[in-house]
This record gives structure tokens, C-alpha cells and sequence, in this order.
């Protein structure tokens, strides 16, 4: 059965990443990142959320697609860093 | 002497086109087609939420219908800000690889291009300090916030500055989430920010401290401002970006 997951998670720092994830079965059916972070190039996040459907709900092959993702994008976050998105989607996980 | 140009260009009542301004200064900049811009502005009241916020999420609907308050979406990261005429804008855009500017990196880009504006609210008396990660305080109280991008071949940053705002309006029309008050031992978004007026105990205006700015801008930087227009190419893609984005439900509220 498909739940509503959600999480506020503040990054070292003080910036704000707000994950809303629809889940099913310990898997991420489709997610959505907002908050108060700096990414470049901005266009890049919704990458993120697409490479992110359907990925196992574990910590271990999360890292690895975000990781991958700012390697392949080259993306630069300012506030906001890799582990941040992990860890507030799995702060998710719980919520 | 290098010259930046100074554009003075507002619609006070029409924050999606200040705000479609603000997009089109950069990304003609970045073509080569202006030369380096500090462009002064306001907004009537309105919140400006980052481009990666929700509307829904951060923003108090309800309070901004009584209070008559617009919501617009900004091209750049970080946070909601309250505007209001008590509240000057500010914004630099450079073309990439600028000298005051030139690696790539957004937290360089803040902390360099805030300087102008620090200084010149020191010129005023304020004790304004550059905060990490995008801030200005004082004594650790926020009186600006900036934000920025490096893209179209551009750098850009901008920054509002709390002169005299209605900081009572403020606190209603945003929606501080709980997770982001915890550590900062206070209980409201209207404690953790102040104004130049109360730093100063008096009435100041946003022009008092535009010139300040200049002048911060121009002793730092090593430029002179000289005051201009915006080009056709400006002219015609802040109208398109009107059209097409700032004057868009789907921009500004979604998701």
C-alpha cells in the first residue's frame, strides 16, 4: 500500500530541506525537494528527484544515487550537501 | 576606472515584473550586450519565496489575503523574504569570470558581493556583518539576506535590506517550520531579524541607504557607478519573462 511520507530536515548550517515522498513497499514512488538550500545549476534538482523514483528507501543505495548525482551534474549545493539529502530522506522515512 | 551601471528601474506595485527584471538584467549581461549592473528596487508588500520553496509550505495564504500581501517566485535559492517599500533590493550582475568573482563558487560569490552592502551600512553606523551562508547581521540579528546564481554566463547576487519594514506584518504572512526556529533560542521569525532603523534609533531612508551602497560598492570594489537604462534586448526579455513566467500562477505557486 502506497503512504505519505514527509520530513523537515535542517542541515548544519541552518538551511531547510523539506522532503515529501510518496512510498510503497520500502521503495520511493515519487518525490518531491523543496526548501530554503542553494543549488546550482537550479534546473538540476528536479534531476535529482526523477533519479530517485523508485530507489530503495536504504541509506546505502540512496548515498550512492545522490552521490552519483552531484558527480554527474555537477551540481553545487550551498547549504545543502549530499549527505543532507540522504539523511532528510530517510528522516522521511520515518515520518 | 572600471564603471558598473546603475539601473533605478521599479514597479513598486507589480512585483512580477520587478522580478522579471531582475531575471532579464543578468542573462543580457551574460551576452555580453549590458555592462555590469547594480540595479535598487522595491516591492509594496510581497513575499519572495526561493525557487525551491512551496508556496503552500511556507507561505501563510490566508494572512496575505488580509493583509494584501503578492507572492512571487524568485530564479534563485534560499529562503521567503518579506517585501515592503521599508525593504531595498539590491542586485549585481556580472559577466562570468568577473575579476571580484572569478572561481565558480556560490559561497565566494556571496560573501564578495555582499561586501558592498556591509559597507556601506557600516558608512551609515551600523554594525553589519557578513554572515555565512547569505546573510547580513547584526549582533546576530539578520537585517539582509541575499541570494544568487551563477548561470547564463553570468554571476548574479541580490539582497534585500531591512530598513524600515513593517516587521509586524512579517511575522504573519510566513510560516517559520518549527525545525528551522530549534537551536536559535527564540521563538519567532520577528525576533531573529532587525531593521536599520532600529540599529540606528531613528527614521532612515531606503535612499539613505541605496547612496550608502553605492558608495560601499563603488570604495570596495574599486568602480565607479554611473547611473543608466536598461538596453531593447532588457526591455524586450523582461516583458517576455512577464508573459511567460513571473505573471504565472504555475510559477509562482507551484509546487
Amino acid at each position: 500500500m502506497e503512504k505519505l511520507r514527509s520530513a523537515d530536515y535542517k542541515a548544519p548550517g541552518g538551511k531547510l530541506v523539506r522532503v515529501r515522498l510518496r512510498e510503497e513497499q520500502g521503495q520511493i514512488r515519487s518525490v518531491k525537494i523543496t526548501g530554503d538550500f542553494f543549488l546550482i545549476p537550479e534546473e538540476s534538482l528536479g534531476k535529482l528527484e526523477k533519479m530517485l523514483e523508485d530507489a530503495p528507501l536504504r541509506e546505502a543505495e540512496l548515498r550512492l544515487l545522490v552521490d552519483r548525482f552531484f558527480r554527474g551534474t555537477g551540481a553545487q549545493g550551498l547549504g545543502v550537501s549530499s549527505d543532507d539529502f540522504v539523511k532528510a530522506i530517510l528522516l522521511a522515512r520515518e515520518g | 576606472m572600471e564603471t558598473w551601471r546603475l539601473i533605478d528601474l521599479e514597479y513598486r506595485d507589480n512585483p512580477f515584473m520587478n522580478l522579471a527584471v531582475e531575471e532579464a538584467i543578468p542573462r543580457v549581461v551574460g551576452e555580453g550586450k549590458a555592462p555590469s549592473t547594480v540595479r535598487f528596487w522595491h516591492n509594496s508588500n510581497t513575499i519572495v519565496i526561493g525557487c525551491f520553496q512551496s508556496a503552500r509550505l511556507e507561505v501563510n495564504m490566508e494572512a496575505c489575503k488580509e493583509t494584501g500581501t503578492e507572492i512571487v517566485r524568485r530564479f534563485t535559492g534560499g529562503g521567503a523574504v518579506y517585501h515592503d517599500i521599508g525593504n531595498l533590493n539590491y542586485a549585481i550582475s556580472l559577466p562570468k569570470g568577473h575579476r571580484l568573482v572569478p572561481d565558480q563558487n556560490l559561497q565566494s560569490v556571496f560573501r564578495k558581493l555582499s561586501e558592498g552592502a556591509v559597507e556601506g551600512l557600516r558608512e551609515l553606523g551600523v554594525r553589519a556583518e557578513f554572515q555565512p551562508v547569505n546573510d547580513i547581521q547584526v549582533e546576530g540579528k539578520k537585517v539582509s539576506g541575499a541570494a544568487g546564481s551563477i548561470r547564463w554566463n553570468s554571476v548574479f547576487h541580490h539582497g534585500c535590506i531591512l530598513v524600515g519594514s513593517d516587521l509586524s506584518i512579517l511575522g504573519k504572512v510566513l510560516n517559520v517550520p518549527r525545525a528551522k526556529l530549534e537551536d536559535r533560542h527564540v521563538a519567532s521569525v520577528q525576533k531573529r531579524v532587525t531593521t536599520v532603523g532600529n540599529e540606528l534609533g531613528r527614521e532612515v531612508s531606503t535612499r539613505e541607504v541605496q547612496e550608502a551602497i553605492v558608495d560601499g560598492i563603488e570604495n570596495c570594489y574599486g568602480v565607479k557607478v554611473e547611473s543608466g537604462v536598461l538596453m531593447k534586448e532588457e526591455v524586450g526579455l523582461a516583458e517576455e519573462l512577464y508573459q511567460t513566467k513571473y505573471s504565472r500562477l504555475e510559477w509562482n505557486l507551484e509546487p
